[in-house]
């Protein structure tokens, strides 16, 4: 590879690569979306800044006083949350991290070394390495501080577990984007990360459960567990740099040079697994969409009606089919939908939950559980209400040509909002009653007539909102799901009105003693947000056509 | 007389300072296999979404069986079946689920949509993946189900732009047999494309756009007749030699009525010498 970095025609490619990219930046300034991209980018990198500053100085300081204070081993704590933030940030903050398509590179007389290098070059100036390297400098500073023999090989083996961390960023990111490259494999992925993250939700309150049983040998335990888990992490790369240093702080040097030999071998076993990576994609790989399932006859010549919904026309109808259909095929759509039950559950399985305790006001207060379980439920549909017309991208223009008019298709798309909303709200209410105990009459009239009139209102806003600050986005794909910023915003002072409206009601109903109040108030509150929701209902044709270029260029931009 | 299927007046379309296409008067006779033609960036698309109800006209006005599509958007587009430039598919929806979606919205009963979606499917040879979705379909099978939904309610009008580009022999035959059986039918077809040598064999009437403006419009025949028209004025005044006129007793072919129409010969000094 080092002899071909030296060619011309390798360094006239990267040169074109970094003079493209340049030029794409000048001219995404060309748009007022483009300019605030580029200050919100700037504050970002500020912080960014700070960050990489801020925690260098903390590393590099406890770096020094570990070594100054001959407890080199604990470097092991400052390592594993470098290699955590190294891994993890890229993945939560994946609209900072720049994903280079490699299929654009390809049609180019590139080799594989010139491939190699761009995609590991251009992927890793993210902020996680930007990040990670600064801490690590600021702990090798430290070290070097606190005892100035130990700085060479405290530098060699961190370069070593920084380069292990570049390369196994960029590693996992390759495979993900071949996961990620076709729709049954992204779904599941994306199950999997959600189960992952309900995990690790239930961890603590699982941990703090676990330790009131064992309370009385906590401490023993404790111990135990941490020699356990320090035996265990000195496996990993954190660990074997913290062992490497540790053992040259000491003077051992064949478990020095050992340890730092291991480290070596992940670096080398993450760039094999790029290059296996990486190699399959030079070679032209091609990930299909298409899932070739077999068919029976059966299945090939059945006929398939739509669905009959009695009382509404056939159109409105085929409008909540098709949204049925859209969101059923959607692994994030179908996680948010069960997260108000999960929510509950947590909470009954939390630390609080145990009976005896004073800090679960879900415990305390079961009546209050219902309508906490409601009104998160929706919360969650708001993103669905706001952007109706997000995932339909391109086939928003049949909407267009078709011969229904706008308040029609609204209607089919809020009626479905409206029934998940319903169903929800029921499935809320069983959890409760299975959990904790049944809402109070009074409280579950209250609850359902004060969602009605939330739905209705943020439906009224939704409807505009959908028309005015549309956004594509895809239900398939985990992260893809967000409004446009301004949406965002509407719906924050959306909810803000909701939520200070609910709670002057219930502050009403309190000081009259009487719950029922509450419910009379949530009935007006309907049914003027039933007259606001009707009042923009028929004005939507007219907004639909006289925004009809804006929502289509936006709805159906590659 | 009956009126026209497609008329426009003066319709004009600006995009901030560009004009996009301006003051053009098309007339579609009921029953026309109609091809608008023209280059790359000439205003063909513009010209079929503002026909189509998917773009606003910045002034002119639009008949559509004689109905003004400004003041009649509804009734119009239940006549009038679309295959637009990004195909208008959901794409989450299976092929069957979407031709059903189509056949409710433009108020067909259930009955008749299944029943249609199955023989549509069936057509267009799209019946073997039933649970596929449109997402997973290749490009040539989301142009015939694109093709199947715009006609899956018996549109007396067809709207088609660019509905070859990436289709193959085959799905391309499958097409043409759809779109010959409508013309069969009495239905008129409207359709922009590249592909010159399928409009001369399809099309019975022509209209060519060029930088916005209608530049010819009428049967290939007269199309014909007025390029050898002007190339034999042009012949009277110039010298032999300097002007190319068809070799007597040769018919022009589309491809060469097209590009002396938009003017796209290209002087020597152009080529690419380099190219070896």
């Amino acid at each position: 590879m080092a002899g071909l970095t030296s060619s011309p025609e390798m360094r006239g490619q990267l040169a074109a690569i970094a003079r493209v990219r340049w030029q794409l930046f000048v001219n995404g300034l060309r748009t007022i979306r483009g300019r605030l991209e580029v200050v919100a980018r700037g504050i970002v990198f500020l912080m960014l800044t700070v960050a990489g500053l801020g925690g260098s100085f903390a590393l590099g300081a406890a770096a020094w006083y570990f070594v100054s204070h001959g407890k080199v081993e604990w470097i092991a704590i400052l390592l594993w949350p470098i290699f955590l933030f190294w891994q993890l940030f890229p993945v939560m903050a994946s609209a900072f991290t720049e994903n280079v398509d490699s299929s654009n590179l390809l049609r180019f007389p590139l080799s594989f070394p010139s491939y190699f290098l761009i995609r590991l070059v251009y992927g890793s100036l993210d902020p996680s390495t930007i990040i990670g390297s600064m801490w690590l400098v600021g702990m090798t500073l430290g070290i070097g501080i606190a005892r100035r023999g130990l700085f060479f090989w405290a530098a060699l083996v961190l370069i070593v577990f920084g380069m292990f961390n570049i390369l196994f960023a960029r590693m996992i990111f390759s495979w993900i984007e071949r996961w990620l490259a076709q729709r049954r494999t992204r779904e599941i992925m994306g199950a999997v990360f959600f189960v992952f993250l309900i995990c690790f939700q239930f961890i603590g309150p699982l941990a703090t459960r676990y330790s009131e049983h064992q309370h009385l040998d906590a401490s023993g335990n404790a111990s135990r567990v941490t020699a356990q888990v320090l035996h265990y992490e000195r496996a990993f790369p954190p660990g074997l740099a913290a062992a490497a240093i540790a053992a040259g702080f000491h003077g051992a040097f064949v478990p020095a040079l050992g340890t730092f030999a291991i480290g070596c071998a992940y670096a080398l076993a993450m760039l094999w697994l790029l290059n296996v990576r990486l190699r399959a994609q030079y070679h032209g790989e091609n990930l299909s969409e298409a899932a070739a399932r077999r068919s029976s006859p059966k299945e090939k010549s059945a006929l398939r009606l739509s669905w009959n919904i009695s009382g509404i026309p056939g159109s409105m109808a085929a409008i909540v089919e098709k949204e049925v259909h859209y969101l059923s095929r959607s692994g994030p759509m179908l996680f948010t939908f069960v997260m108000p039950v999960i929510i509950l559950l947590i909470f009954r399985l939390g630390p609080a939950g145990t009976p005896g305790r004073h800090s679960d006001f879900l415990s305390h207060a079961p009546d209050l559980a219902f309508p906490v379980g409601a009104a998160y439920a929706l919360l969650i549909l708001t993103n669905l209400v706001y952007n109706c017309f997000g995932a339909d991208a391109v086939g928003m223009q049949f909407y267009y040509v078709s011969p229904v008019r706008f308040r029609e298709i609204l209607m089919g798309k809020n009626l479905t909002h409206a029934l998940l909303l319903a169903g929800e709200v029921a499935a809320v209410w069983l959890a409760v009653c299975f959990m904790f105990r049944p809402p109070a009459v009074d409280v579950t009239v209250a609850t359902v007539t004060g969602v009605a009139f939330a739905i209705l209102l943020n439906l009224t806003a939704g409807n505009l909102l959908s028309l005015y600050t549309p956004k594509k986005i895809d239900y398939g794909t985990f992260g893809k799901q967000r409004a446009s910023t301004t949406t965002v915003f509407a719906s924050l002072g959306i909810q803000a009105a909701v939520f200070g409206l609910t709670a002057i009601t219930l502050l009403i109903a309190r000081l009259y003693g009487r719950i029922w109040i509450a419910a009379l108030i949530f009935v007006i509150l309907a049914g003027l947000a039933a007259i606001a929701y009707m009042f923009v209902l028929k004005r939507v044709d007219r907004i639909a056509l006289d925004r009809r270029d804006a929502i289509l260029v936006e709805l159906c931009r590659a | 007389m009956d009126a026209p299927a497609i008329a426009t007046q003066h319709l004009t379309r600006h995009f901030g300072d560009l004009i996009a296409v301006q003051d053009v008067n098309l007339s579609v006779a009921p029953g026309q296999f109609f091809g608008f033609l023209g280059p790359n960036g000439a205003g063909k698309s513009t010209t079929i979404k503002m026909l189509t109800g998917l773009l606003s006209a910045s002034s002119g006005s639009i008949q559509i069986l004689g109905l003004d599509l400004a003041q009649n958007p509804v009734e119009v587009k239940r006549q009038i079946g679309v295959v637009p430039e990004g195909m208008a598919l959901f794409g989450r929806l299976t092929g069957a689920e979407y031709l059903n979606f189509v056949g409710r919205m433009y108020g067909l009963d259930r009955e008749t949509a299944g029943k249609r979606t199955a023989e549509l499917l069936d057509f267009m040879q799209l019946s073997d993946q039933p649970k596929a979705l449109v997402t997973d379909y290749s490009h040539g099978m989301q142009k015939k189900l694109a093709l199947a939904a715009a006609v899956i309610h018996g549109p007396r009008i067809l709207f088609l732009d660019e509905p070859f580009e990436g289709v193959d022999a085959i799905a391309s035959g499958t097409l043409k047999a759809m779109l010959q059986r409508m013309i069969a039918r009495g239905a008129t077809i409207f359709l922009t494309s590249h592909v010159l040598e399928i409009v001369e064999r399809l099309c019975s009437h022509l209209a060519i756009i060029h930088r916005g403006r209608l530049v010819a419009q009428g049967s290939l025949e007269e199309l014909r007749a007025g390029v050898e028209a002007q190339a034999a004025a042009a012949l009277a005044t110039t010298s032999p030699g300097e002007a190319s006129s068809p070799v007597p007793g040769e018919k022009l072919t589309l491809e060469e009525i097209f590009l002396r129409i938009v003017g796209g010969t290209r002087r020597a000094e152009q080529e690419l010498s380099w190219l070896g």
